[in-house]
């Protein structure tokens, strides 16, 4: 059996043991820019944490961390929160986001925290603040729906 | 382009394909200019698999579109400007229409829908197969003006299509 977000089992006992790490594997990208995520010590989600990496750089002047590779960032917290919380076994995927730049990304660690401001059956609606130095001072925050049914890319 | 000519089409693309290799991001992801106009610029993303975001069902991350919008949309802030200035992204709006999928390149175009004297308006598109849009964005650039644009900042876009002009 093919391990992937729809196999129930192997989800479980990787949450159980904290290893979002596995998830992770399954999302090329998101390593690919560094993303990593742990238990959030003061919520039942996760704190979820960007790599400063050179490779994230779009800006040389400055430098800071390319806009999208933040965007992506905080789109894999919500999808990966959002699954935690529904306890539904899939991925669920993105219908929209909408992301405002508050504050210039520097290279150091980002670190984001998700809000499930809705869980539907079929949709959720997730608000992600990302911060470098505070909490309280967000280099950019994003809402986004994603739906939690059955994808079908024979559809799409 | 010579000092004080009006850069051509021509210019422009030598010009982005230089932004986007001189950004560490776009240039490992091996981005590619295909043409600018004062009113739109193309991009190709060619296929690697670490654009996938689930890999078990050979989709592409839905911040790979993202990215790929925020670039190709400030990138076709500049040409539209009198003079090149530093434009940092406001804000980004994605409605994802459809998955990407493996193996196949992905194509942005981007165009400027209107510049005031603070904010570049623009709107993008994205697709894998031509009539099946992937994702469309809405991006907004703020206009920090020639005051807060780095020295250099033109003569550095164009110094490649000096060289190879």
């Amino acid at each position: 059996m093919r391990e992937g977000f729809d196999n129930v089992e192997w989800l479980t006992r990787t949450r159980a043991e904290g290893d979002v790490e596995a998830w992770l594997a399954l999302m090329p990208y998101a390593r690919r820019i560094g993303v990593s995520a742990i238990p959030d010590p003061g919520s039942e989600g996760l704190l979820f944490r960007l790599e400063p990496r050179e490779s994230n750089i779009g800006n040389v002047l400055l430098p800071a961390l390319h806009g999208g590779v933040v965007a992506a960032f905080m789109e894999t917290a919500a999808a990966l929160d959002l699954m935690l919380a529904t306890q539904v076994p899939r991925l669920p995927r993105i219908v929209d986001i909408s992301i405002d730049y508050l504050r210039t990304a520097r290279m150091v660690p980002t670190l984001a925290r998700c809000s499930l401001l809705r869980e539907g059956r079929r949709m959720g609606n997730v608000r992600v603040n990302a911060w470098q130095e505070h909490e309280a001072a967000p280099v950019a925050t994003a809402r986004l729906h994603l739906v939690l049914g059955e994808p079908d890319a024979s559809k799409a | 382009m010579m000092h004080g000519q009006t850069p051509s089409d021509a210019d422009w693309r030598h010009a982005l394909t230089r932004f986007v290799t001189v950004i560490p991001h776009t240039r490992e992801l091996g981005l590619e200019v295909l043409s600018v106009t004062p009113e739109a610029t193309s991009m190709r993303l060619p296929w690697r698999d670490d654009l996938l975001g689930d890999s078990a069902r050979g989709l592409v991350h839905g911040g790979v579109l993202t990215m790929l919008l925020d670039t190709v949309c400030g990138s076709a802030v500049l040409p539209a400007l009198p003079a090149p200035e530093v434009c940092p992204t406001l804000d980004l709006r994605v409605d994802h229409y459809r998955p990407g999928v493996a193996g196949l390149a992905i194509l942005a175009e981007a165009r400027v829908v209107q510049v005031t004297e603070s904010v570049v308006f623009t709107e993008g598109i994205l697709w894998q197969e031509v009539g099946r849009p992937l994702a469309r964005g809405i991006g907004n650039f703020v206009r920090l003006g020639p005051r807060n644009t780095p020295d250099g900042f033109a003569e550095a876009l164009f110094a490649k299509a000096d060289e190879h002009a």
